[in-house]
């Protein structure tokens, strides 16, 4: 036995526990008081409103905006990366000549910080002098507005985010991947299943669980978005390209209306457990 | 296990030691970094050299950063900074607050500050004393290209019709250098760009009352001349912020910018950078129905008042603000000055030649409104106008919601 009495095993764990409740349990009561009052900052005031905050965000174009935005780019940007990594990974899980080579290749957007990854994509989206509309251009097409045509700037972020983060998908499938048993390949192969069938109902039930842990890992990272959005566009044109954090962000520590940034990220928690709460409920239905 | 003891009290010693360290300097101050902060460190190097024992702490932190520390250090009364630099947008709520201390209780403030730019260093705004001094004497500046204006005979604009003309001109020509650039990233970029034309056609952010006046008559035909300049502009202008206006510009794609900044300017005049060498003019903002109304960007400094080296502080800032060392700054590193003997200065003069044009703009320079708010009042000022500058609100509807959601904020 490790401890020789509950009390030890109680001292020396509660010094830990006490600093994490205060540490997580302060913030989240000062957001949930702030959430339901109005909050004046620098006169150090604070008076109880109710769910007027919660009104005004939801009476707010700018607030429902961040939120289509942010689980528009959420939910695609997370399906694309874990596609993507799927493909990768089935890839990667055979062997062919250059692999040793590759795979630091295909990893390597993830090791770069993001505002180094933005300011790269930036330079390449720019209309005139980028290296995308450049080789557009070169091939005799139109040069495309990237981060300027509000239909298309949330894709563009996307297209940053998908290249930076599907290495981290496809590194969690392809040890999915790599852990499923021989033996069971090798029967199906001698059953005469086509690769397809083998890949279709061997393969992928079994990486099952590391897909969906892959998705739910960059559903809520995707659902914080906000390095990129500030690096690349600043949440415009317009309000294109706006997210939950970053209107978060802007409330709180640019205007320091906590009120609203409080009830703002009170919302946002919700959303993120609902999300999460359906990739966990399929993950481990899936594990079972 | 005694290991690990001595390994735990040596971390729990040196991290005590850093904390110490810290709180032992002399002074303390927080600024910008770039090139304000390079200006610091050279002035704090230059303060040194004449007191060897002084320890000074010297933190070059982010725009964004240096204002939710100062805040919150100011509001939570830490003491964590003696001398302050503020964005003169802040200076409304620092004074408000009573977070600066006041300049002139022990004396007055002596020297040539330019009035426009110490004014609002001052607390009713140029009524009362003065809580911080201008240490960078930034303007919105307007720029044209001489040469280009030359071969399509224009002459220099001296309002926004004309700028519109040439604008026209110079992009029917269609070879690949477009009328006028601006920044038109939705925010402070935005507003930034805007606000030239928009007091230069009358119009006022917030009325005397306290209340939101954007969409004004006058307002309304402001931001409708802003789109309208918009079509000379390169495409993509939406989200153009000072890297691309400076590209544009030094590239030869635009022939004039709406808004420079005394900073970006000499590297227009290098050749390894720029392709317009010396083909620039550099002058104050066009007016319109009023006169020339180019936009103040000072930044200032000023002693918190829970400093804990308040004396140091003040000696400091008198140090830094001098004539001698803004000349010392301009010559070495391009940093505008607030004094006006610094801008007639002949050896400045030599080097930067559109210095006395910044002195006429700083002199005639107009202060954003001076307000608790700003920050927020002029986000959603820049949100609107760049939801009228993808077309996605005309500039009636635009200014009216603008109008609107600024009231609620002023309301707070």
């Amino acid at each position: 036995m490790l401890f020789r009495s509950r009390l030890q095993l109680i001292s020396l764990m509660l010094p830990a526990t006490l600093l994490l409740a205060v540490l997580t349990l302060y913030p989240i009561s000062q957001i949930l008081i702030n959430a339901f009052s109005y909050v004046d900052y620098a006169g150090a005031e604070r008076q109880f409103v109710g769910l007027d905050n919660f009104a005004e965000l939801i009476d707010d174009w700018f607030f429902i905006g961040a939120v289509e935005n942010t689980l528009v780019f959420s939910v695609m940007a997370s399906f694309v990366q874990v596609g993507l990594g799927l493909l990768l990974a089935v890839l990667f899980d055979r062997e062919f000549p250059v692999k040793r080579f590759a795979l630091p290749i295909v990893i390597y957007p993830m090791m770069l910080s993001t505002l180094v990854c933005s300011a790269i994509w930036r330079a390449w989206y720019h209309y005139d002098f980028g290296f995308l509309n450049n080789a557009l251009v070169s091939l005799g097409l139109s040069p495309v507005e990237w981060l300027f045509d509000p239909s298309l700037a949330l894709f563009s972020v996307m297209l940053v985010d998908v290249w930076q983060w599907t290495p981290m998908s496809f590194l969690i499938i392809l040890a999915g991947l790599q852990s499923v048993p021989a033996d069971i390949k090798d029967a199906a192969l001698t059953d005469g299943a086509s690769g397809w069938r083998r890949f279709r109902y061997i393969t992928l039930p079994l990486v099952m669980p590391q897909i969906l842990l892959a998705l739910l890992l960059r559903s809520i990272d995707t659902f914080k978005l906000f390095d990129k959005v500030y690096a690349l566009t600043g949440g415009g044109p317009g309000n294109s390209t706006s997210t939950l954090s970053l209107f978060i962000y802007k409330q709180g520590f640019k205007f320091f209306n906590l009120g609203l940034a409080s009830a703002g990220a009170l919302m946002m928690l919700l959303i993120a457990c609902l999300l999460s709460a359906v990739y966990a409920w399929r993950y481990v239905g899936a594990k079972s | 296990m005694l290991k690990h003891s001595s390994l735990t009290l040596a971390l729990t010693a040196s991290m005590a030691l850093g904390a110490a360290a810290v709180q032992a300097a002399d002074l303390v101050i927080a600024g910008r970094d770039g090139i304000y902060g390079k200006a610091l460190e050279e002035s704090v190097a230059r303060y040194q050299a004449a007191h060897p024992d002084m320890d000074i702490e010297l933190l070059k932190l982010p725009y964004g950063s240096l204002y939710e520390k100062l805040v919150i250090s100011m509001r939570e009364n830490a003491g964590a900074y003696d001398l302050v630099m503020i964005d003169d947008t802040w200076a409304t709520e620092f004074m408000s607050n009573g977070w600066l201390a006041n300049l002139e209780e022990q004396s007055g403030i002596t020297g040539d500050f330019i009035t426009a730019a110490l004014d609002i260093s001052r607390y009713p705004v140029g009524q009362g004393p003065a809580y911080s001094l201008p240490v960078v004497g930034n303007v919105a500046m307007f720029t044209y290209n001489k040469s280009l204006f030359k071969e399509f005979g224009l002459t220099r604009p001296d309002n926004w019709e004309a700028v519109k003309t040439a604008a026209k001109t110079i992009s029917a020509k269609n070879n690949g250098t477009t009328g006028v650039v601006f920044r038109g990233q939705k925010g402070n970029p935005i507003v930034t760009g805007f606000l030239p034309l928009f007091w230069a056609h009358g119009g006022v952010i917030v009325d005397d009352g306290g209340k939101a006046h954007v969409n004004s008559d006058q307002g309304v035909q402001a931001l409708e001349s802003f789109l309208e300049l918009k079509q000379y502009a390169p495409r993509g202008v939406e989200v153009y912020n000072s890297t691309e206006v400076r590209d544009a510009i030094q590239q030869r794609k635009a022939a004039m910018a709406i808004e420079v900044w005394p900073s970006w300017v000499p590297s227009m005049d290098d050749p390894d950078q720029s392709k317009v060498v010396r083909e620039m003019e550099v002058i104050a903002a066009p007016g319109q129905v009023k006169g020339s109304s180019p936009m103040l960007g000072i930044w200032q400094m000023g002693v918190a008042t829970d400093a804990k080296h308040d004396k140091a502080a003040r000696e400091f800032l008198e140090f830094l603000t001098s004539a001698e060392n803004q000349k010392q700054l301009a010559i070495d590193l391009g940093l505008p000055p607030t004094r006006r003997s610094v801008y007639t200065d002949a050896d400045v003069v030599a080097k930067y030649r559109w210095y006395p044009n910044q002195l006429d703009a700083l002199e005639h320079g107009k202060p954003r409104p001076r307000i608790e708010r700003w920050n927020e009042v002029e986000s959603i000022l820049g949100d609107y106008l760049q939801l009228a500058m993808i077309g996605e609100l005309d500039a009636r509807t635009a200014l009216d919601q603008a109008n609107r959601k600024i009231d609620r904020a002023l309301k707070r």
